[in-house]
């Protein structure tokens, strides 16, 4: 054998770490490019806190960088409450790092608003964007349409189901599964709206419970219980459906006939952020004509007018819809969070 | 990688070095000066977090209170997670140390082949991240995995029983941690003196007689202290009922205390530093008794070990090969195989046929996301960081604890342990409380930035190397040092001459311990990573919970193969290690 240097070591070693901490821990300097005429003007970091899932986050910000190149993107990806939770932590830490949200429901940013911790930006893209999904003081505004739908596996069952009852009967008996709203902002919103229903209420949730409901962290595991046939019914966001049937999978979505959940996934930008020029540029992109076209080939119903839904999901005109009043469901939301574990916390 | 190898340096370590010839004088003062700092250091690094995790557990709005400890008693779930902890804990135990000791009784005592062969089998159940042998688990017995493949063809209804319960959870914690009951048994049995059995077989006792009133008294201690070793282990582990039970709704201490920070944040704090002190307080009172034990059974520690086979298995033999070879190979290939097969499907809801197979996981993990690499790099950085840290400083105190014990470096030797000790989680929790807001009012924005998990890393495995270390010098005599100074080498020349070239070797397999520890680690991370300071446990985690399991088990795969590099280089390490020592002593 040859034998080992060893006093070279200790600085190979050092010169590797010199050598990647350098290209992991730029101190959030803008690092200032020389800007040749044409390229945008907006550059530096810009720290984007999501709940979409990870591929789309992934294809989002690489179509935004084809615009603005000079704009340095992090993400932090996790369900809408555990990224809510963790920026009141960053707050107690004295600084919240997120620059723009993108988070599941006007709810949270309702609550995020009354905690005065948003910006208010108006984006010159709003005149094409229904007014009701958007906050009237700017703060946030809706940048898709999901609704919350039935998911079922054909190969478990022949006929899709047409209404929510489908849950509590005895068809699914310990077949259904739905999000966790203690992690998923849709399935929080969901809860909100289900339990305030006539029709609904509480009581529906129990006896889903008793008829052997499982439940799941996020929408996409709930997706893929369904896909795999481990569970027959799922209650999951519509795109992902619409996206598993696409890949090969067998299953099928329903708009039951009661109607619909929405969420609208606001953008919104923090009051503190550090790039605020990048951040709007980033609002007005989402809300954009080739932003909500890009919404729309990811496989999500856009929100703007004149762009059509991708296959096989309903735009918002087409969908009969459960709604709830926004402001309501933010002062309720923890009561609801603590009200679902009393029904289903073992 | 957890708590296990440590303690059995440890243990090898539990003895006295001899005190250097000659008078300190001239340090005096520098000395005094180095041991307040160390102090100073201990104190704020290791007993401060601790004690704050405590504070905080009984603050209420206006001074002192036990609500906290109130509320949480009066929860439902509460109680439901100390039932299903205790079940799993109690479970897993159970089952590692029933195939713990039967594995280590037929390598200890018969004359089976391939001992070293066997005893990597059975370490790298132990070597596998948790949560990579969970994957393997899971995917390999999910309703996409192999098994129900192999099920479905037997019978169409046969379907595989879930791991995404109580019993899967203990069964792969079982797996994971029978290595630990294992190696510490194989020790104990090999001590256990043969001429007191033939001595009891010669006076007509029968084999049973010889097992229940010799083999049995002699090893129960070791045997103990190794079961007391996998209940901490079990109660420490987070990534198992992570992956397995918050899917389905079952908690266990560790992953309660991480949903209530997780999902609520800031406000759940005084109710995780409650859950925190009980979790804890239970690990403690386990780690004492463990280490009483220890010192009972230190009384064999003078025996060699008898590496010679006492039972002749005969015509068992190839049969009895044959079962654990393949025992071995369903609780660990197998499953991995089955996740790699995962990993390059198209879709997750279909079967696994030509046409659905495809590298595309891996093409996006690799090149369509930035986090995962940027994951790698961190975990990389970080590990490589904490391992040249603990090296320097953990060689550094170990050397001052060999050559000039006392009861000051004592006390601050157990300090250091206590990270290590307590589980992950509220290690972590604590490290959040600390590092928040380290002077009320002062926030220098740690939390949030990889600094948070650099302190973490450091305090969490610094006992790691310290204890490897005080191994190596342990067995340097001082002779050595006292020739270097009389021949009028000073510090430096001392040091770069003489003690390292000699001591490197052992010190950089506990470097190599520290790093690998580090590389994989999932708990700690979980609840302190942020955007930017993601790492690869945490990324695979992510992707799991998500449902995104096509990206985990290709992450996953990629690690093992990783980790298969990084196994052969620390073999290297070691090989040249052992050359090196028989040429110069």
């Amino acid at each position: 054998m040859i034998p080992f240097k060893k006093s070279l070591l200790l600085p190979v070693l050092a010169g590797m770490i010199i050598f990647s901490g350098c290209s992991t821990q730029g101190q959030g300097a803008s690092e200032t490019n020389n800007v040749n005429a044409g390229a945008s003007t907006v550059s530096g970091k810009l720290s984007f806190y999501t709940s979409q899932p990870e591929e789309d986050a992934t294809k989002l910000i690489s179509a935004f960088n084809d615009q603005y190149p000079d704009v340095d993107v992090s993400v932090f990806r996790s369900g809408t409450e555990e990224v809510t939770a963790k920026i009141q932590a960053e707050r107690q830490a004295g600084k919240t790092q997120a620059d723009v949200l993108l988070l599941a429901d006007a709810v949270t940013f309702e609550n995020l608003k009354q905690e005065d911790l948003l910006l208010s930006y108006k984006s010159p893209e709003l005149s094409k964007i229904p007014a009701d999904l958007v906050d009237p003081d700017g703060m946030y505004a809706g940048t898709k349409v999901m609704a919350t739908v039935l998911a079922t596996n054909t190969q478990k069952v022949a006929s899709p189901p047409t209404s929510w009852n489908v849950l509590t009967g005895a068809d699914s008996k310990d077949a259904s599964i739905m999000p966790s709203p203690l992690y998923s902002g849709a399935a929080a919103y969901n809860i909100g709206v289900f339990s305030r229903t006539d029709g609904f209420g509480w009581d529906f949730l129990q006896q889903t419970k008793d008829n052997g409901i499982s439940v799941i962290k996020g929408n996409g595991a709930v997706m893929k219980a369904v896909a795999s046939g481990e569970k027959s019914y799922g209650v999951v966001v519509d795109y992902l459906v619409a996206r598993e049937k696409a890949k090969g999978s067998p299953v099928e979505l329903t708009y039951p006939e009661e109607g619909v959940p929405i969420i609208t996934e606001p953008v919104g930008i923090m009051k503190d952020a550090g790039n605020v020029p990048a951040a709007e540029a980033f609002v007005d992109f989402l809300l954009s004509e080739e932003g909500q076209q890009l919404s729309a080939e990811i496989g999500y119903s856009p929100i703007r007018e004149g762009i059509s839904p991708p296959e096989g999901l309903k735009s918002v005109s087409e969908m009969k819809i459960l709604s709830g009043d926004p402001v309501k469901l933010a002062a309720d939301r923890e009561a609801d969070k603590q009200q679902f574990i009393q029904v289903f916390g073992e | 990688m957890e708590k296990s190898k440590t303690n059995i340096i440890s243990w090898q370590a539990a003895r006295k070095g001899r005190k250097p010839f000659s008078a300190w004088l001239g340090q005096l003062r520098w000395s005094r000066l180095g041991a307040l700092l160390g102090g100073a250091a201990v104190l704020v690094f290791f007993v401060y977090p601790i004690l704050k995790l405590i504070l905080l557990s009984f603050q209420g709005e206006h001074g002192w209170t036990l609500a906290h400890y109130g509320e949480m008693l009066q929860q439902e779930r509460f109680w439901t997670t100390i039932r299903n902890t205790f079940y799993i804990v109690a479970g897993s135990t159970l089952f590692a140390l029933v195939l713990g000791i039967a594995l280590a009784w037929i390598v200890a005592y018969t004359d089976i082949r391939n001992k070293s062969a066997l005893h990597m089998g059975i370490m790298l159940c132990f070597i596998l991240p948790s949560y990579v042998l969970t994957l393997s688990w899971s995917s390999f017995t999910g309703s996409q995995g192999w098994l129900a493949g192999l099920l479905q063809w037997i019978h169409p209804d046969l379907a595989p029983w879930s791991m995404y319960s109580l019993g899967g959870i203990i069964f792969v914690m079982g797996i994971h941690h029978f290595p630990l009951v294992y190696m510490f048994t194989l020790d104990v049995l090999r001590k256990i003196p043969r001429d007191l059995e033939w001595a009891a077989r010669a006076g007509g006792a029968s084999r049973l007689e010889v097992f229940r009133k010799i083999t049995l008294p002699l090893a129960l201690p070791g045997l103990t202290a190794g079961g007391l070793l996998v209940f901490l282990a079990s109660l420490d582990n987070f990534g198992i009922p992570a992956f397995l039970g918050t899917p389905v709704n079952i908690s266990v201490l560790s992953t309660l205390i991480y949903e209530e920070i997780i999902g609520f944040g800031p406000s759940a704090f005084a109710r995780g530093a409650s859950l925190s002190v009980l979790l804890g307080t239970v690990a403690v009172v386990g780690s004492l008794l463990q280490w009483i034990l220890l010192r009972k059974s230190h009384a064999s520690d003078t025996m060699q070990p008898d590496l010679t086979p006492r039972y002749a298995l005969g015509r068992m033999r190839k049969p009895l090969t044959w079962v654990i070879w393949t025992g071995l190979l369903l609780i660990t290939v197998v499953p991995l195989s089955s996740m790699i097969s995962m990993s390059l499907k198209r879709a997750y809801g279909l079967g696994l046929t030509r046409a659905n197979m495809t590298l595309d996981n891996y093409r996006y993990i690799l090149f369509e996301n930035e986090r995962v690499w940027q994951s790698i790099q961190n975990s990389l950085v970080l590990s490589l960081v904490t391992m040249l840290v603990c090296l320097v400083i953990g060689s550094g105190f170990a050397y001052v604890r060999v050559r000039k014990p006392n009861s000051f470096n004592k006390m601050a030797e157990l300090a250091t342990a206590v990270p290590y000790t307590l589980p992950g989680i509220v290690f972590a929790l604590s490290i959040i409380l600390v590092w928040m807001e380290p002077i009320p009012g002062w926030n220098p924005g740690i939390y949030g930035s990889m600094s948070i998990l650099f302190i973490a890393y450091i305090c969490r495995f610094l006992i790691l190397q310290i204890r490897s270390s005080v191994t190596s010098f342990m067995q340097l005599d001082s002779s050595m040092e006292e020739a270097a100074r009389i021949s009028g080498a000073g510090f430096w020349r001392k040091w770069s001459a003489v003690l390292l070239p000699l001591l490197l070797p052992s010190m950089l397999t506990g470097g190599m311990l520290v790093f690998l520890t580090a590389l994989t680690e999932l708990t700690v991370s979980a609840l302190l990573y942020s955007s930017g300071s993601q790492t690869i446990g945490v990324t695979i985690f992510s992707f799991e919970q998500a449902g995104d399991t096509l990206y985990s088990t290709a992450l996953s795969s990629l690690i093992v193969a990783l980790m298969a590099v990084g196994g052969i280089l620390l073999l290297l390490v070691q090989r040249w290690a052992s050359r090196k020592g028989v040429k110069k002593s």
